[in-house]
């Protein structure tokens, strides 16, 4: 058995490290149940992170599969989750095309993950990977409740099906990494990073899909879910933030790519959807200076920035450009890697934090330690 | 009755902002029952939510609400969706 040394008085009953384990049963009855509590403990992130870090979780016994175990759901127009089964590991086709893109974009992500990085599943330790389609009515939206997936099917007039795009599998899939790992904190400059950090794999991982190079990338977030007649190609553009749309009902794209036009607002939990335009530049300027496929050398700076442990949970735009810079440093030493780092940080107004500077207290855990939640 | 939707989050970060006022309306009886029922049914303070969740503030008269998506009650949806889709923008 596991312990829990410590706990938060404001924490569920049941540890988040033990419904992890019971979300993971093959028993429905076991499973729903402890993924609903996931959910609900989503909304206590502070509270979760606490217990998270107080817990020594075994070494597991069994390397986790190098394949997914991936189960679709139809939640069938309602907002209840999961809804019901409709496709499981290994299941032929269905004649939903919807369940067929959240499955195949469910595995390119974990192939994407574990190929380029040798990481098994959202949580490093092969967790199950579910998802539900059809949910709600004409619902323009995408998102990770904590344990999985959900996607809408768009109104038909301005947005079509949210599992079109592979970009944004690989971005709903990707908070649940960060949510293993880094667990930036979902609000201001911390929750730019993380949706920046989502929209970053969530493009590689239709880089590494397709084999494009960073030269050949469109860089675009959502590419091919505007309805035709919106005057559009995407939600947002990593080249190009504040040009993936200018449309008479949507607006323009307000997503800013440099720091003198960070966006102060206290609408999504403090702009993290338009701010995140500034990191994303970031990384595309990083990418395309060295070239190449964008996961090998780039997406590896930020993939050891977000699960080194060295990453705070409350880390702002200079904390995360510092933690890139040491991270380049650390994989490919003192050379052109770290000078591209430091160059695509300048390009978009962001000055590392100094050493001695950056926020000391709280870093994670790595992953691999014996005391991260991944084990 | 005053009623004012703010919709805002969601995948696409796009803001969605609609008020309407129930007097003379043919619906008013409705939209006057529903934003009851809303009121009743909703909880508060709102948390932060998942990622990429909706998040709605809903503004009844002088009472403002704030909800996370997952929150929402039947009424409140209906609700929703009766005064963003006055916001024809
Ligand atoms: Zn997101």
């Amino acid at each position: 058995m596991t312990e829990m040394r410590a706990t938060s008085a404001f924490c569920t009953i049941v540890p988040p490290h033990l419904l992890e384990q019971l979300a993971r049963h093959e028993d429905p009855e076991v499973h729903h149940s402890a993924r609903h509590s996931l959910a609900l403990d989503a909304e206590h992130r502070d509270c979760r992170r606490l217990a998270i870090r107080s817990v020594v979780v075994p070494k597991p016994t069994l390397q986790p599969a190098d394949s997914p175990q991936r189960t679709l759901y139809d939640a069938r127009h309602h907002q209840g989750l999961p809804g019901i089964e409709v496709r499981a590991e290994g299941d032929r086709p269905s004649t939903d095309a919807s369940v067929n893109r959240a499955y195949d974009g469910l595995g390119a992500t974990f192939d994407f993950y574990l190929k380029a990085y040798g990481r098994h599943s959202v949580d490093g330790a092969g967790l199950p990977l579910h998802a539900s389609v059809h949910y709600g009515e004409g619902y323009d939206n995408a998102f990770w409740n904590g344990s999985e997936m959900v996607f809408g099917d768009g109104d038909g007039k301005t947005f079509k099906d949210f599992t079109i795009p592979l970009e944004v599998i690989g971005h709903e899939l990707t908070h649940g990494v960060t949510q293993y790992s880094a667990n930036l904190t979902y609000d201001g400059q911390s929750g730019a990073l993380n949706e920046s950090v989502s929209d970053v794999f969530g493009s590689l991982i239709k880089q590494h899909a397709l084999r494009q190079s960073a030269h050949d990338a469109d860089w675009l977030i959502g590419e091919g879910l505007l309805e035709t007649g919106v005057h559009g190609r995407a939600l947002r553009s990593m080249k190009a933030p504040g040009t993936a749309y200018d449309d008479p009902r949507l607006g323009k794209d307000p997503q800013p790519a440099h720091m003198d036009h960070y966006v102060r607002t206290t609408d999504d939990n403090g702009g993290v959807h338009l701010n995140s335009g500034i990191p994303n530049h970031a990384f595309y300027l990083l990418a395309t200076a060295l070239g190449g496929y964008a996961w090998e050398r780039a997406g590896r700076i930020w993939y050891d920035t977000l699960t080194g442990g060295k990453l705070p949970a409350g880390a702002d735009f200079a904390t995360f450009a510092q933690v890139t810079a040491t991270a380049a440093q650390a994989r490919y030493g003192d050379g052109e890697e770290k000078r591209a780092v430091l160059a695509a940080w300048a390009g978009v107004g962001v000055t590392p934090a100094s050493h001695s500077s950056s926020v000391p207290h709280q870093s994670a855990a790595p992953e691999g330690a014996e005391s991260a939640p991944q084990g | 009755m005053y009623i004012a939707v703010t919709r805002t989050g969601g995948f696409a970060g796009i803001t969605r902002k609609a008020e309407l006022e129930t007097t003379g309306r043919p619906d008013a009886r409705q939209l006057t029952d529903l934003a009851r029922a809303a009121l009743t049914a909703s909880r508060s303070p709102a948390p932060s939510g998942a990622p990429d969740a909706f998040h709605y503030e809903i503004t009844i008269d002088g009472t403002t609400i704030n909800l996370a998506d997952s929150e929402v009650s039947e009424a409140g949806r209906a609700l929703i969706q009766a005064v963003l889709s006055q916001d024809k923008s």
